[in-house]
């Protein structure tokens, strides 16, 4: 017992000195415990596939040039949607922060627009735009724009009156009070809303290439569902993981360490 | 530097929770003539800050008239620069950034901006934190870089409101002394909000006894300078 | 991950006048939606195939609620939420609690939390259906894991962040390892235990209506998938009034408060 502990100890400080290596290395035990099950035969191959059948499959789909095809997909509609729905999302958000006529309107609408959530739409979608880019691209917007502007008005409503009243006294015109203190001072919020909206948004886009099914990730998992095959659904998750994990870690962590961070605007938990 | 005439000032707020109009300033008239230094003090809620809000054109008076100079304010402006209680400073800009802030509006090319900025800062005792974000500096820091920023702007008129209630004694007594300083050399005109007696006696001309929105008293100082 | 609390200031005044002046002030804009919808329709001559009537609207309403089949639909979409949630939250809260107590099992365990919990919802529905079939089982599962692994990964975090001055302060104190459980983790651990549960539930409710369109023959989102089949507009735009409706009592009478409780009376938690 006491042993375990010791070693439980040893492990805590190294993880606290080799940050990057200790977010990994909890993933070896798992992948060898996998491989365990998926060796013994508990499982059918084609139900519980071990992690040489999903490397293979990533070399063969790869090679093909089938998965590449298919992320380029899936990250050209996240890309689109998230875009088209940061650019309507902000201005919107600044709105309902500045104007209590805005936001007392806007508000109830904006919950329930939400509340009805992406995916209840893609029926409707459907009958309107058919199984094409209008659909998936509708659903990514609709999802990332409640996150956004929710969190944008927040954002616009936790700045200090007096950073704008100080702005003004210095002679700053109103643009240059949109430009430099309401847009920087709601940056952490807008963060957090995009960071949101990025989750939901995902989740979306992987739905809607499933029901919509024509390529993506998406289809990729559903079409091997349909065949039975398991191998391509795990290589398939496995790769949205990562995906994620690299736009958290190498593009939304960094963006808030230099702004919200650096400015003292956000505490880390 | 400017004179600053405040003419049976009025303000009343209309008060949601009661759903009726309380009165805050009640017929204040003030005349502060051209680099002198004026502190108006009073217990919280007389209605100091509704005062120099006005003043600095951040609320609308509700009667009366304020004039800096011959023109009559219609809205916050750089000739009246405003050093507030919490500092106010852009959490986003760094120390040299937000004392450049209202060069920059005015149009000053950045290397001229920084430079004069960087006077500034020396005068402040500040240079040496120019890069830092506001967030990395001592309460003290940041009031200093608060009052070199308007300072830089060029104001006829200074206002302060309660602008060293936040920091520990021993830094207050130094801002004191600095502001002294730079006063001596400068003589803007200078309306200063405290409700510390000693401090209003410490640093003004003339003190302002305010008392539920009506001037009470004024007493000049004549204790001659510097004064310890 | 969280949704944000919902400030708006609104008309104050003691007790029930002002809660009734709220709702009103909330319900009025919806209101004014609702009234604006029939104007547009006529107005655009909008083919009731692409969006329908008021009227179509509320009688397929009338027609669902008298032959019990929205009901069914609702009953069977709320009860594979609370039964998938319930079952997760009773194993995801000791189980962190339990994990975050020793620093090395959660700088362990940590990173894979968080791996699956970014994984959490939609993305298991494909190999859900294919262990367990079309039907009860793969809903249940993927709602199921959409809320196990936000909420142990929260609660780990909560108790994690528990400063070991507490800790230390509760056992100097002589409290035995259940009442440290009891009376420091839990409570101390509680607002990101409530937060991962709203989140969680947010993904678990979408989740649910898009396995429901894929992997079922009951629910609300099966009722709006098949519709489309038929092309009736006015059924769809019913279930997704439906489905708003009900996520929004969720999330703001029931998870929201919840949260705002936790998080402000005890400001155990920064809320960035
Ligand atoms: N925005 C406001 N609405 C209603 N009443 C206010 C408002 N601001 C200040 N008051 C009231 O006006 C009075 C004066 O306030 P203030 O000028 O802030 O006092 P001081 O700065 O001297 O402490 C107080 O009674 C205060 O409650
Ligand atoms: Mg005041």
């Amino acid at each position: 017992m006491n042993a375990i502990l010791e070693a439980l100890d040893r492990y805590a400080h190294w993880a606290a000195r080799w940050p990057v290596l200790a977010a990994l290395a909890p993933f070896v035990p798992v992948v060898a415990l996998w491989w365990g099950v998926a060796a013994a035969g508990v499982f059918p191959r084609a139900f519980f596939p071990a992690p040489p059948d999903v490397l293979q499959s990533f070399l063969t789909l790869t090679y093909k040039g089938i998965l590449p095809a298919y992320l380029e997909d899936s990250i050209g509609r996240l890309a689109a949607g998230v875009s088209v729905g940061i650019l309507l999302g902000i201005p919107l958000g600044i709105l309902v922060g500045l104007s209590g006529v805005a936001r007392k309107a806007l508000w109830p609408v904006l919950l329930f627009f939400q509340a009805i959530g992406d995916i209840a739409w893609l029926p409707l979608l459907l009958i309107w735009f058919g199984f094409g880019l209008g659909t998936m691209t509708f659903v990514i917007v609709y999802t990332v724009i409640f996150p956004v502007v929710i969190n944008t008005a927040l954002g616009v409503r936790s700045i200090p009156p007096e950073l704008v009243r100080a702005a003004q006294s210095l002679g700053a015109p109103r643009w240059r009070i949109l430009t430099d203190v309401i847009l920087p001072g709601a940056l952490p919020n807008i963060m957090t809303g995009l960071r949101n909206g990025l989750g939901y948004g995902w989740r979306a886009l992987i739905a809607a290439e499933i029901i919509v099914g024509t390529s993506g990730i998406g289809f990729l998992m559903f079409d091997a569902r349909r065949a039975g095959s398991a191998v391509e659904i795990v290589l398939g998750m496995i790769v949205l993981g990562l995906l994620w994990y690299i736009v958290d870690a190498w593009i939304l962590a960094p963006i808030e360490r230099a702004t919200g961070q650096r400015w003292g605007l956000v505490t880390r938990a | 530097m400017k004179s600053l005439t405040l003419r049976n000032l009025h303000k009343t707020y209309f008060d949601p929770a009661v759903g009726t109009r309380v009165t805050a300033i009640q017929d204040v008239s003030l005349e502060i003539g051209p680099g002198e230094f004026v502190a108006v003090v009073g217990p919280a809620g007389c209605g100091k800050s509704t005062i120099l809000n006005m003043v600095a054109g951040f609320l609308p008076a509700t009667r009366g008239d304020i004039i800096v100079g011959d023109r009559p304010v219609k809205g916050p402006g750089r000739d009246r620069g405003v050093v507030f209680q919490n500092f106010a400073l852009l959490p986003w800009k760094t120390v040299i950034d937000n004392v450049g802030f209202g060069l920059k509006m005015r149009g000053i090319a950045k290397p001229e901006r920084d430079r004069i900025a960087m006077e500034f800062l020396e005068l402040a005792g500040l240079s040496h934190a120019a890069e830092r974000y506001p967030n990395e500096l001592s309460g003290g820091m940041q009031q200093r870089a608060g009052v070199v920023r308007a300072l830089a702007n060029e104001p006829d008129v200074l206002l302060m409101d309660e602008p060293f209630a936040s920091v520990d004694a021993q830094t207050r007594m130094t801002l004191q002394e600095e502001l002294m300083r730079i006063w001596g050399e400068r003589r803007h005109t200078v309306l200063f909000i405290t409700h510390d007696v000693g401090e209003a006696v410490f640093l003004a001309d003339r003190v302002v006894v305010l008392s539920k929105g009506h001037v009470l008293r004024e007493i000049p100082i004549t204790i001659p300078r510097p004064r310890g | 991950m969280s949704h944000s609390a919902a400030p708006i200031e609104m008309g104050q005044g003691p007790g029930a006048a002002r809660h009734l002046r709220q709702a009103a002030t909330f319900v009025a804009p919806l209101v004014v939606l609702f009234l604006c919808w029939p104007l547009l329709v006529s107005a655009f001559g909008v083919d009731a195939r692409v969006f329908p009537g008021v009227k179509a609207v509320f009688a397929a309403a009338v027609e669902s609620v008298s032959d019990g089949s929205l009901l069914a639909h609702v009953a069977a979409s709320l009860g594979r939420v609370a039964a998938g949630t319930l079952l997760a939250v009773v194993v995801a809260v000791p189980l962190g609690v339990a994990m975050g107590v020793n620093a090395g099992v959660s700088a362990f365990l940590t990173p894979l939390f968080r791996f699956f919990s970014v994984l959490a919802g939609i993305a298991w529905i494909p190999i859900a259906t294919l262990w367990f079939g079309y039907g009860f089982g793969a809903i249940t599962f993927v709602i199921f894991n959409a809320v196990f692994f936000i909420v142990a990964y929260n609660t780990l975090l909560g108790v994690t962040a528990i400063p070991m001055r507490l800790r230390h302060a509760a056992a100097s104190l002589g409290a035995s390892r259940l009442a440290m459980v009891t009376e420091v983790l839990l409570p101390g651990a509680l607002p990101n235990i409530v937060t991962g549960i709203r989140t969680g539930l947010g993904f678990a409710w979408r989740g649910l209506i898009a396995a429901e369109m894929i992997a079922t023959n009951v629910g609300l989102g099966y009722m709006l998938f098949v519709a489309r089949d038929f092309y009736r507009t006015e059924v769809i735009v019913l279930g997704m009034i439906v489905i708003g409706i009900l996520w929004l009592l969720i999330d703001r009478l029931i998870l929201a408060p919840l949260e705002r409780a936790t998080i402000e009376r005890w400001g155990v938690v920064q809320r960035a």
